[in-house]
């Protein structure tokens, strides 16, 4: 197999693993809490990519949806006609607990706002430590 | 700390890359994803449940109730987050 090919079959999962890391970075890295969580959500939405390009399939392939399937269907169903719905659906209970997550922890945020005023994780921990409160 | 995380970052990423040469191509129409288990739902899903769209029939009827509690989630969230935000009468 030459680097040509190998490039073409592969690069779609460098793009969705480099997507990942930024957002590993800012989760990791970054001080403000929200630039966290916007991090947190850059990485959910490439692994649904990623879950969702492996549903892909070369050669005639279309969307999901059964062509002329109402009423009586008579005609055969290859499989290779249609693409793999199973990673659809499955990221989109994955969307669901994502949206969850991220509803949950800017509420969280918003109360460590009203408490320290302040969403800097160093300066949290300045006012937890200090001595007298 | 940030040089740390940098180079944490780039050794994960270069891991998973390192983890991609094994994968099946892009699109392979033979890749295990397509030839099992979802063939199944394709060639069947009218049959069994009347539905031309299968990403309908899947998360409707097959996983009827993974859906069904999927509402639970958001419900749970939505009621987490109404709890943490509201502000407690004096």
């Amino acid at each position: 197999m030459g680097t040509i090919e190998f490039i073409i079959g592969k690069y779609n999962y460098w793009v969705y693993i480099i997507l990942m890391m930024v957002g590993f970075y800012a989760m990791i890295a970054k001080h403000n809490l929200v630039k966290k969580l916007i991090g947190m959500n850059i990485f959910q939405w490439a692994i649904i990519l990623y879950y969702v390009s492996i549903g892909s399939k070369k050669g005639g392939a279309t969307i999901p949806i059964i062509q002329n399937g109402h009423g009586e269907v008579t005609h055969a169903i290859e499989a290779a006609q249609y693409l793999n719905p199973l990673p659809h659906v499955l990221m989109l209970t994955a969307i669901v607990v994502g949206v969850s997550t991220t509803g949950v922890a800017l509420a969280l945020i918003i109360m460590i706002y009203r408490r320290f005023h302040t969403l800097e994780e160093d300066e949290i921990i300045d006012i937890l430590r200090a001595p007298n409160k | 700390m940030k040089s740390l995380a940098f180079i944490a970052t780039i050794i994960t990423g270069a891991l998973l890359i390192f983890a991609t040469v094994d994968f099946p191509d892009w699109g392979d129409p033979n890749s295990p994803a397509s030839l099992h288990v979802s063939p199944r739902y394709i060639e069947k899903t009218v049959k069994e449940t009347g539905v031309p769209n299968m990403v309908t029939s899947v998360l409707a009827d097959y996983r009827g109730y993974d859906t069904l509690f999927e509402t639970t989630v958001i419900f749970t969230a939505g009621i987490t987050a109404v709890m943490l935000i509201r502000r407690p009468r004096k």
